[in-house]
């Protein structure tokens, strides 16, 4: 704790510049200018890792439609929103199928030993190998990137809303069923707020695996896409510009997941208590916590 | 009235329920390969989806040569030292974490970032910086598994008993007493809950590393397959994988359910 030490002492607390060091906002910067120092001495050290500044011009040319050395387009905007159609409708499938799947084997025990074990190896299955499967069968187009994200995300969804509708307590199903309360109605406020949260959760899964998917599918199956484009630098060895587009997506899998996903699982969770999950491993993982299994790929 | 039931009745009542569980399953399994054979034969074709007994002969024939078991051997020998250098990163970013409010903002960021970027990114840039070899898989599995380690042991951390911490100031023990009687041992289970989590994504990626540029493992082997474009041959080795991870994550939850039975009061937190 000696660092930590060092950190409360009150001769530093006194200290402006001190105190704004050690402020929550101060560490959070601290980090990142240790990490663009770290990639910076990196880059000096590996020839084939590209400088923070040159990835950032490239970023920059690429997003102003700029001609880069030796290549001329800045066609950008045609790769993001390819891949972003491809994207929502493989995830939009591959979440009603979820649904559906997850539905039947949470409601059902028949239906639980009979997909259990089925859905595990589903679970299992890499995106990188309906990648594979799914360009040999349909070839480079579309279908490929769309069909590798409705199956790598459909079995997450799928386990998780079956835990959701496993999470409404049997006692309320009994007086709902003694005090006669219609099937829609029951549907609405009994199943419907405590799948909600589920289904959010599965739904970050599901967008993460779905963006590794859509990127994987496009990397060996499409002539266009964020993927194809990453591609494109990275074979040419021009790996300034293969990092440009990592972080560029990156950039939009936190925008989307942070505006969109998260304040829509809280609003989902609000009606709980302590459902708002915390610490961020309690996200990763209390989802899908059959025996202990981490529910999420890669 | 109702009587308590016999030991002899419960112990009945219970292999009912696992013999019917048991069937189920197996049930599941039948009607699965059901499913795959008659899609293969009678929707598709044996081209398009090979059905499970093309599939069967092509997993018979790598397994007869007994070659695979060298690629298995360097997938899991790499994803395994990935654990360690993960083990080796997360401890100490999940202690520091875990024990001052200063460093769990300064790491935040980076750790939970590094949780939720896809797989690909890790075993391309593992490959940018190390080119095609052995360390580029193992320095994928172990960015990828590190948050996991890393909040993990946080946690272990946060939920120390401070009143043991106290009592310890109190007798006077010394820091490292502690350190070796209380912190290790409430660290250690998260530890090894954060690898056994971080294993279904883990192998993923160090296969996948394997796919992009490696020379062995079961990720070239698929890669070598696709490239053939025998889809009987991806789906045989895809098969022989996954069954045995799925045996080697049943083990790790069986190891640790073992190794950490002294620690009742987990399950119920």
């Amino acid at each position: 704790m000696s660092v930590a030490s060092i950190l409360d002492r009150p001769s530093i607390k006194r200290n402006p510049v001190g105190r704004a060091l050690t402020s929550t906002w101060g560490a959070r910067i601290t980090f990142y200018v240790m990490f663009l120092v770290f990639w910076q001495l990196l880059a000096m050290n590996v020839a084939r890792v590209p400088a923070p500044l040159e990835t950032f011009e490239f970023i920059w040319t690429e997003l102003t439609w700029g001609d880069h050395p030796g290549v001329r387009d800045g066609e950008w905007v045609e790769h993001l929103s390819v891949t972003f159609v491809r994207f929502s409708i493989g995830l939009a499938l591959g979440v009603l199928a979820g649904v559906i799947v997850g539905i039947a084997v949470g409601s059902s025990r028949f239906m639980r030993s009979l997909l259990s074990d089925v859905l595990l190896v589903f679970l299992a299955l890499p995106a990188i190998i309906w990648a594979f499967l799914t360009v040999m069968w349909f070839g480079l187009g579309w279908k490929a990137p769309v069909f590798t994200v409705m199956l790598s995300a459909a079995p997450f969804v799928a386990v998780n809303i079956s835990h959701g509708v496993r999470a409404v307590s049997p006692e309320l199903h009994r007086m709902s069923d003694a005090f006669g309360v219609p099937r829609n109605r029951r549907f609405r406020s009994l199943l419907m707020p405590a799948i909600a949260g589920y289904l959010f959760t599965g739904l970050r899964f599901a967008f993460i695996i779905g963006w590794n998917a859509v990127l994987l599918a496009e990397w060996f199956g499409a002539a266009n896409g964020v993927g194809w484009r990453s591609r494109l630098w990275y074979d040419g060895a021009r790996y300034e510009g293969f990092v440009g587009w990592v972080i560029i997506f990156i950039t939009i899998i936190f925008l989307v997941d942070g505006l969109i996903l998260t304040p829509l699982q809280n609003r989902a969770f609000r009606w709980r208590k302590s459902g708002a999950a915390g610490i961020e491993l309690v996200e990763m993982d209390h989802a899908g916590f059959e025996e202990g299994r981490a529910v999420r790929g890669a | 009235m109702t009587t308590a039931p016999t030991l002899d009745e419960t112990s009945r009542r219970f292999a009912g329920a696992r013999l019917r569980r048991t069937s189920g399953l197996v049930l599941g399994w039948i009607f699965f390969i059901g499913l795959w054979a008659f899609t293969s034969s009678v929707i598709l074709n044996q081209f398009t989806l090979p059905g499970p007994v093309k599939v069967g002969k092509e997993i018979w024939e790598i397994a007869k040569t007994g070659a695979f078991i060298d690629d298995f051997q360097a997938s899991i020998s790499k994803t395994f030292m990935g654990f360690g250098i993960a083990v080796l990163i997360g401890v100490p970013v999940g202690y520091l974490m875990g024990r001052s409010r200063y460093w769990k903002h300064f790491f935040h960021d980076g750790v939970v970032g590094a949780g939720s970027v896809p797989g690909i990114v890790y075993a391309l840039m593992a490959l940018v910086i190390f080119g095609i070899g052995f360390l580029g898989p193992v320095l994928a599995v172990g960015l990828i598994s590190m948050p996991f380690i890393a909040l993990g042991v946080a946690e272990g951390l946060e939920g120390v008993d401070s009143d043991l911490l106290r009592m310890s100031t109190a007798y006077g023990r010394t820091e490292r007493q502690t350190f070796q009687d209380i912190m290790v041992p409430s660290i250690l289970p998260f530890i090894f809950a954060g690898v056994r989590l971080a294993f279904a994504i883990a192998w993923k990626v160090e296969a996948l590393t394997e796919v992009f540029g490696s020379s062995n493992g079961v990720g070239f082997q698929i890669r070598f397959a696709f490239n053939a474009f025998s889809i009987t041959r991806v789906m045989a080795w895809t098969l022989m994988f996954i069954v045995l991870l799925l045996g080697i994550e049943r083990l790790l939850a069986v190891l640790e359910r073992r190794l950490f039975r002294w620690r009742t009061w987990e399950q119920t937190t």
